[in-house]
């Protein structure tokens, strides 16, 4: 009986151990609603999961490699992306974002805070703001892809009836959408806080979004009415009538104004350099008073844009690297700063010879000094090292009277030893190429400037950049207003927004005499380059399907600029260098933007979701 | 050490073993062996053999007393017995015999192999069954089966042995698994002991500790419960025997391994010649004018190779070495007095990988002890412990693996590994120094080391309450830890300068990185059973109850930092690159009934039920009942049988039915409810983070809806088999079909259409289901020739998974349907375009009507395939893709093996084959894209490939091959065809084993009691299918990268003292 006793207090010992309920497990990485919304701290934290889930088409962070899909680059990094050079048409689902999850857990949090009994009604003010700012910007993202959306509100609870067709919402009208936004930029404009913040929003993001969000608004009523067919549906979710356009160029001017006149903002221009200082503009955090709203990154949080696409020579370690590789169509659209035409002389005016120049860099000289901000071409240095950029040679046969051209797979190789007996050791294919075929090195002959951080250390994947992605600065405010100004046709007040970016870029003062709409997007395109504002500016002016026409030339085309070192011993001609424009040999299907394309189209599981959701046109 | 043996009959073992196992032995007997008593009674004689052959080392015992001995080397013994007594003898492998002396003095004992013998007493859920009273689909192998193969991982010895069981060695690094599956189920539960345990668990298992594996395949695996559900690979570790004599065992191997095959890279002149052949046939498609990459007088140099500086370089031979060693030793000591018994064990096993500095070692120590407190009461101990070390080293990259493997494919032949080929210097100037393999050396770019240790105890105590009733308690406790360090090391390249003979610093790696990680795993397991048995007449009743309960809790810590030098593997705060902490934790429990009942042992049945809990589920919802039934009808014991045939034996129907449930739901262990806290509302940390003004807030996400609605998957397995033996049970065989069918699989109730505005989805319901079918079949032939023993065994299963229904499936064409539909349908078939012909010209490629690339045709080159316009509308696209092969990387559908032996005087022949069929791989990346990742290509591609005649000359004749023309960036062949997908088919020969015991009076010369020698080798040959390729036909990796077997030659031993 003693033994069955223990047996029986052994037994009870093992099973009936410590545990209340063995299957109750309590996980340790989740916080209850009452811990959420009670405590202003953990309200932050939930803000900074938001603010990490805004949308971009691009960023450093999220989809960059988009940037190669335009006309402002190509790719020239890994082999397995070479269809980013081959996209003959771009699909309908291109930017599609139907980002309703984000939408409910903001609501989430509304609720919660509303709700909250121990945060103070100036939280409360302040912590709804923000959220309904970071609604409006989410909602802006959607409008400029989709077309109208539903404006959903409230949290939507579905009761597990069985019938959920009491959530069923319709699309709101392209317009109400925009309306929408500039609604709740007014009414939070003042309760937001956050003054003087550069990465939390404050009044003067929630005004850059209401400006740009207007601008849009202004332009697609102006532009889509100009169309020979205009891209509208019969309920207005696409389609902006042209009489409402001067309503929204003047909002998006008045918002402008504020910032400009009461922001406190000013134009980034402290180095006397205006190619550095233009790169500066973007890339210094410390005393950069002219970033209104950036994503910023810090030690924890660092990224790979630089390690991905700095310049082949500058790579600290040795996987990838010049993935975006900028076009010469970009290059050449940087104008000289006497205000003539941006292309590159490479040939006399006959045509009949090249132009020898002495250095590489020469064939740039005197042009916008946001070339040298924006981009690294031949004869350029960054982070105080010079950039290699040397195609090959051309060795001068006088039997033939013509050059043989040469280049080597070997980066930083010499023109002589077993391979070439007879050359001159001079320097044959550069240690940044630009090379045919070879991937992670750049296939254009130019490798990006704009946002690589010179922070040495930056391109390791130990080490990361910090550099930030900068959603709205002021120069882009200038030129919003400028654009908003002409429409209205106040072309003077534009004028003097649009010179004042243009001599910070090293033109004189006043450079622009008078303005046409073709100067203002011109200007766009290389102040803005990179920012993530090229689509979405010609969709808008509705010229993105003229403009990549999917024909064999133009900007539907990436070209190509290679340099080469001239071989002619005893002739004054011998070291110089000479240019090649051609299509990048990796280039493969010109760009195609068709009509289909102003609007994404809406993926079927929404349509098949929600009946009152119409179809974009063309799809 | 000098051993002495003392034969004959005797009362308490005296021997001198060694003085270290002197003192365990002693120290753990010393009080039990005065319990022996002596017995003096007349003398009997006799001899042991199987068929002719004399056994040694049979144990005869006195029935029912202490007294006992063994035979000698010729199977002869002596042992004083009452006359009336009764003779036990008995030796592992045989079934046990008891003979009453009836006043003899001399007795002729044959013994019959136990093997397959349906005396045989196999292991099956919480206890033992004779085999003839088995009514589930059981396999069972012992220990010898497992042990014939030199087999690192315990999963790579099952391939092949048995039915049911499906094996694909994807990739067979030192120390991995492979992947194994029972009747292609998923990954099966493994018991060890008893103990619900982990893969890791079971594939680092001391091979020599197996006592035996039992695979439960059928509702017989049910009463294991929820985690039960693909099956349960059960382990018995070995035990002491009572009254068995001490002995030790050592054995111990050493072989040599090479790879069985690795694909061939190009050499210099075929990279070189490729890559010219890309540009131009690049440029006759783009219309680009590019410049050819070499001149034809150098590529001439280049194929020549006899110029200086025209040298190609072999990366495969570099980087891989040949006849790398594999090494195993192994010392047992085990006894037993009729108190205690022990198993003390201890292994050490050392495998070098090919590359160098790469290698796996693992120790194992295993100490079974069980003591007889009482009459009634026996406790016992099972403590396993191991260590696992894996080297390497520290290769940028997560898998340092990898890169290595890359090399060989991407390292150009013209790139040589040292600058000036001299091996102090690391040629930097290569197109990608990562993969140099001159930086593959430890005291380069670093190591790693990922040293796994486990220790598990098992403390049970067993009741007798008499009268057929008896109980257990188990607990057992695992603790696991991991520690995984890793230093990567800054390195320089250089490069030569001939002018001057100097080495200037080029490119290396400047990006040192440190990582620690620290891992502990927590395992608890409870339980206590009540077990009867109860015999009334020819009524046998059988009957357990029980409670089970476990717990697992993972916790990570790890820390990465950029090291400031090579040296020092402190890490400081300041050199911190990140953490992370992670924590995990389940708990599940269950109780379990079943009963046995037995008619005469001609009609059986068996009933199951369990009732099971995890945490998975809301409070209230968490626990669900699965019952099982099995019956069978043993109809050779029927009157109108038994005797009547005399070739028949035995032969057994069987009939099963099971369920099972589950809560978890695919191979990678995923909760059905995706999260295993999905019951918790709330907001999760650590999501997502943001910079706010210069400092970094990490984030938190409101959670979705909590999951309430969901419970378990339940599996309801079907089988049916028979069981036959023959010809005086020469032949046996064991055939089976069976289903398993899955319902409540999570699904969405889309016909509840939540506008997506809503912002979250409906959570999953348990509404969808799928099915694996199949047939499996062993059949053992055993006889004599002359003094020739043989066996022979074939063993194959056909396992297929199946899609079963689905929730209201909706399709939007006859295509649709067509194409992806999974309703009640073979599942997981690769869908690609057959190719039905090549663009012989450009001619050809003109006149073609059909859109072959989707862009006119502009894209097409001679040698080009020609994919099958299934729905004849002149252009290919995703709708002419059609099934054109099976799963790829799963486990086959069908696997085989053939296994033999035979044995003549001491030699002993054994070979073992497995193979497999109906398996797909998929030939991708560096194996199908020339000059992937601006690497080189296999030299297949470049050399048997579709070309002109003269690479320089665009306007030469096309000459045909195999492979279509090279190119650059992405061409119509790339698409997933049937050329590049292959239906695997394969017959390895597993092992081959020659063996030789020495006889017995040179043993006995020696000192020692058996010594047996051998010499074997793995992997000698195989007939498969996928010999052009040079691949390995059970990889997975589709670009190839992945460590094939070994093919190894072995010598080895076993001695026992």
């Amino acid at each position: 009986m003693k033994k069955i006793l223990f047996l029986f207090l052994a037994g009870s010992f093992f099973l009936s151990s410590c545990e209340k309920d063995w299957l109750d497990v309590q996980p340790q990485t989740i916080l209850t609603d009452e811990q959420t919304w009670n405590d202003p701290k953990i309200v932050v934290t939930v803000l900074a999961n938001f603010y990490s889930r805004i949308p971009a088409h691009y960023s450093l962070t999220a989809g960059w490699q988009a940037m190669s899909e335009y006309d402002e680059a190509m790719w020239s990094g890994f082999s397995n992306d070479e269809w980013r050079n081959n996209i003959p048409t771009y699909g309908y689902e291109r930017w599609r974002l139907w980002d309703y999850g984000f939408i409910r857990d903001i609501q989430v949090a509304i609720d919660g805070i509303d709700g909250s009994a121990t945060l103070t009604t100036d939280q409360k003010t302040q912590f709804l703001a923000e959220l309904r700012f970071l609604r409006a910007f989410d909602y802006f993202e959607m409008v400029k892809r989709m077309g109208g959306v539903p404006l959903v509100s409230t949290q939507l609870k579905y009761d597990f009836s069985g019938d959920p067709s009491y959530l069923q919402l319709p699309r709101s009208k392209e317009s109400e959408a925009y309306d929408f936004i500039a609604k709740e930029v007014d009414s939070i404009k003042n309760d937001i806080g956050n003054t003087g913040s550069n990465t939390r929003a404050n009044k003067y993001t929630a005004l850059a979004l209401k400006c740009r969000a207007m601008l849009y608004a202004g332009s697609l009523a102006k532009y889509n009415s100009q169309m020979s067919t205009p891209i509208t549906l019969p309920g207005g979710e696409v389609g902006i009538p042209a009489s409402m356009a001067t309503g929204y160029y003047t909002a998006a001017l008045e918002a402008a104004q504020e910032i400009i006149t009461t922001g406190g903002y000013s134009l980034y221009n402290t180095n006397p350099n205006k190619g550095e200082n233009f790169y500066e503009a973007l890339a210094k955090k410390a005393g950069n008073n002219e970033v209104i709203w950036a994503q910023d990154f810090a030690q924890g949080n660092l990224h790979f844009f630089t390690y991905d696409n700095i310049a082949r020579s500058l790579r600290e370690d040795n996987l990838g690297s010049s993935a975006i590789a900028p076009s010469l169509n970009l290059v050449e659209d940087f104008e000289y700063l006497d205000g003539s035409n941006g292309a590159l002389k490479t040939r006399t005016p006959d045509g009949s010879d090249y132009i020898y120049y002495d250095n590489a860099s020469d064939i740039f000289a005197n042009k916008d000094a946001r070339l040298y901000g924006t981009i690294i071409y031949p004869g350029t240095s960054f982070r105080n090292q010079m950039v290699s950029i040397q195609a090959g040679v051309k060795v001068w046969n006088s039997a033939t009277s013509s050059y043989q051209t040469i280049e080597s797979d070997q980066f930083g190789s010499i023109y002589g030893g077993t391979s070439y007996p007879n050359g001159d050791r001079g320097l044959l294919t550069g240690a940044d190429g630009p090379h045919r075929t070879q991937q992670d090195i750049s296939n254009t002959g130019f490798y990006l400037r704009k946002y690589i951080d010179a922070d040495p250390g930056a391109s390791k994947r130990t080490q990361l950049s910090d550099m930030w992605w900068v959603r709205f600065r002021l120069g882009e405010i200038y030129l919003n207003a400028a654009e908003a100004a002409f429409e209205l046709g106040n072309t003077q007040t534009a004028l003097q927004y649009i010179n004042l970016v243009r001599e910070r870029a090293g033109f004189p003062a006043n450079s622009l005499k008078a303005l046409t709409m073709e100067a203002l997007q011109h200007e766009r395109r290389v102040e803005l380059a990179f920012e993530d504002h090229r689509v979405w500016d010609l969709k808008r002016w509705r010229i993105a399907d003229k403009v990549w026409n999917g024909q064999n030339n133009g900007y539907s085309v990436v070209y190509a600029l290679y340099p080469y070192r001239v071989v002619r011993p005893g002739d004054s001609r011998n070291n110089k260098y000479v240019f090649e424009k051609i299509i990048a040999p990796r280039f493969r299907s010109p760009h195609n933007f068709r009509l289909g394309n102003y609007y994404s189209s809406i993926d079927q599981g929404v349509l098949n979701n929600n009946p009152k959701i119409v179809r974009n046109p063309f799809h | 050490m000098k051993i002495y043996f003392t034969q004959g009959t005797t009362s308490c073992p005296k021997k001198s073993i060694s003085p270290i196992a002197l003192k365990v032995i002693g120290l753990i007997f010393f009080s039990v062996l005065s319990s022996f008593v002596i017995a003096q009674n007349t003398p009997i004689t006799g001899r042991v053999s199987i068929r002719d052959s004399a056994l040694a080392n049979v144990t005869i015992q006195v029935k029912n007393t202490n007294t006992y001995t063994v035979t000698d080397e010729n199977g002869r013994f002596t042992i004083n017995a009452p006359a009336n007594a009764t003779l036990v003898f008995s030796s592992v492998g045989f079934v046990t015999q008891e003979v009453a002396i009836n006043n003899q003095t001399s007795l002729n004992i044959q013994l019959v192999s136990s093997n397959q013998q349906l005396n045989d007493v196999i292991v099956v859920g919480y206890g033992t069954q004779r085999r003839r009273n088995v009514t589930g689909a059981v396999s069972a192998l012992t220990g010898g089966d497992v042990q014939r193969t030199p087999a690192v991982s315990t999963s790579q010895a099952l391939s092949g042995k048995v039915q049911g069981i499906t094996t694909r060695a994807g990739d067979a690094r030192p120390g991995a698994g492979i992947g194994l599956q029972i009747r292609n189920l998923g990954t099966p539960l493994y018991v060890i002991d008893g103990i619900p345990s982990d893969e890791g668990l079971f594939n680092q298992l001391g091979i020599n500790d197996i006592e035996n594996i039992s695979i439960l395949k059928d509702a017989a695996a049910a009463i294991y419960g929820l985690r039960a559900s693909n099956g349960v690979v059960l382990v018995t570790t070995v035990k002491g025997r009572a009254n068995q004599r001490s002995s030790i065992n050592i054995s111990g191997y050493y072989g040599l391994q090479n790879f069985t095959r690795y694909p061939q890279p190009a050499d210099a002149y075929q990279y070189l010649r490729g890559r010219t052949e890309a540009v131009q046939n690049t440029n006759t498609v783009t219309g680009n004018q590019d410049l050819l990459p070499i001149t034809k007088e150098e590529l001439n140099k280049w194929q020549l190779g006899s110029d200086s500086g025209y040298q190609s370089y072999d990366y495969l031979k570099i980087i891989m070495r040949p006849n790398v060693p594999q090494s195993f030793i192994n010392a047992s000591a085990s006894g037993g007095s009729d108190k205690i018994t022990y198993f003390l064990s201890g292994s050490r096993l050392d495998q070098e990988a090919l590359i160098k500095d790469f290698r796996f070692n693992r120790t194992n120590i295993q100490s079974n002890i069980e003591a007889k407190v009482t009459n009634r009461l026996k406790v016992g101990t099972q403590i396993s412990g191991r260590i696992e070390d894996r080297h390497q080293t520290g290769v940028p990259g997560t898998d340092d693996y990898f890169n290595p493997f890359l090399s060989i494919l991407s390292m150009w032949p013209i790139e040589s590994p040292y600058a000036n080929n001299n091996p102090n210097y690391i040629n930097g100037n290569v197109h990608n120094i990562n993969v140099n393999p001159a930086t593959y050396d430890e005291n380069v770019t670093g190591y790693t080391d990922d040293i796994w240790s486990a220790i598990r105890a098992n403390v049970t105590a067993d009741y007798d309450f008499g009268g057929g009733l008896t109980a257990r308690g188990v607990y057992s406790t695992t603790y696991t830890a991991r520690r995984y360090d890793c230093f990567e090391y800054t390195y320089n390249g250089y490069t030569y300068n001939p002018a001057t003979d100097m080495y200037s610093v080029s490119g290396g790696n400047q990006n040192p990185y440190r990582q620690k990680t620290r891992a502990n795993i927590k395992e608890q397991v409870a339980q206590l059973q009540l077990n009867y048995t109860k015999r009334f007449g020819s009524h046998t009743i059988n009957a357990l109850a029980g409670y089970e309960r476990s717990n697992r809790e993972y916790t990570e810590l790890n820390m990465n930092s950029n090291p400031p030098n090579n040296y020092i593997p402190i890490m400081r705060f300041q050199e911190l690159t990140g953490t992370s902490d992670i924590w995990d934790k389940w708990a599940r429990e269950g109780y379990i009934a079943r009963v046995n009942y037995n008619y005469k042992e001609k009609y059986l049945l068996e009933a199951l039920g369990r009732y099971d809990g995890s945490f998975i589920f809301p409070k209230g919802q968490r626990f669900g009942f699965f019952p099982g039934i099995s019956a069978g009808w043993r109809i050779s014991e029927e009157s109108f049988l038994k005797d009547k045939i005399s070739w028949l034996n035995d032969l057994k129907i069987r009939a099963s039915y099971g369920q099972t449930g589950q809560d978890q739901f695919t191979n990678n262990g995923d909760w059905i409810t995706g999260d295993p806290f999905a019951i918790v509302a709330g907001a999760t940390t650590g999501a997502g983070s943001a910079v706010f003004n210069g400092a970094l807030i990490s984030g938190t996400a409101p959670r979705g809806l909590p999951v309430t609605n969901l419970t378990w998957i339940t599996n309801s397995t079907t089988n049916i088999g028979i069981d036959i033996t023959l010809f005086k049970n020469k032949l046996a065989g064991s055939f089976d079909v069976f289903e398993r069918k899955r319902t409540g699989i999570p699904a969405g109730r889309y016909d509840v259409l939540i506008p997506s505005e809503v912002g979250y989805g409906l959570p999953a319901e348990n509404l969808n289901s799928d099915l694996n079918r199949g047939i499996e079949g062993i059949l053992t032939y055993r006889d004599k020739a002359g003094s020739v023993d043989y066996s022979i065994g074939v063993n194959a299963t056909l396992a297929r998974f199946r899609d079963g229904e689905h929730y209201k499936p909706r399709f939007g064409s006859s295509w649709d349907q067509y194409r992806y539909s999974i309703e009640d349908r073979w599942g997981y078939a690769s869908w690609g375009y057959h190719v039905v012909g090549r663009f012989e010209s450009m001619e050809d490629v003109a006149a073609y009507t059909v859109n072959n690339d989707g862009q006119n045709n502009r894209t097409q080159l001679p040698g080009d395939f020609k994919y099958e316009d299934v729905n004849g509308d002149k252009v290919i696209d995703g709708l002419d893709e059609r099934p054109i092969g099976y799963q790829q990387g799963a486990t086959p559908y069908m696997s085989f093996g053939i296994n033999g032996s035979a044995s003549y005087k001491g030699f002993t022949l054994q070979v073992d084959f497995a193979g497999a069929s109906m398996q797909s791989f998929q030939r991708d990346w560096e194996l199908r894209i020339p000059f992937q990742n601006n690497g080189n290509s296999p030299a297949n591609i470049l050399e048997d490939r579709w070309h002109r005649a003269d690479p320089f000359d665009p306007n030469s004749a096309w000459i045909a091959g195999k492979y279509p023309a090279v190119r650059y960036g992405s061409n119509p062949n790339f698409r997933f065809s049937d050329f590049w997908l292959t239906n695997i088919t394969y017959l390895r020969l597993k092992n081959l084993t020659l063996g030789y015991n020495l006889p017995g009076k040179v043993v006995k010369k020696l000192g020692i009691n058996a010594l047996r020698v051998y010499v074997n080798g793995t992997n000698l040959f195989s007939f498969d299918n996928m010999k052009e390729y040079q691949i390995d036909p059970e990889i997975s990796s589709t670009n190839g990268f992945s460590y094939p077997q070994q093919r190894l030659y072995n010598f080895g031993f076993n001695l026992t003292l």
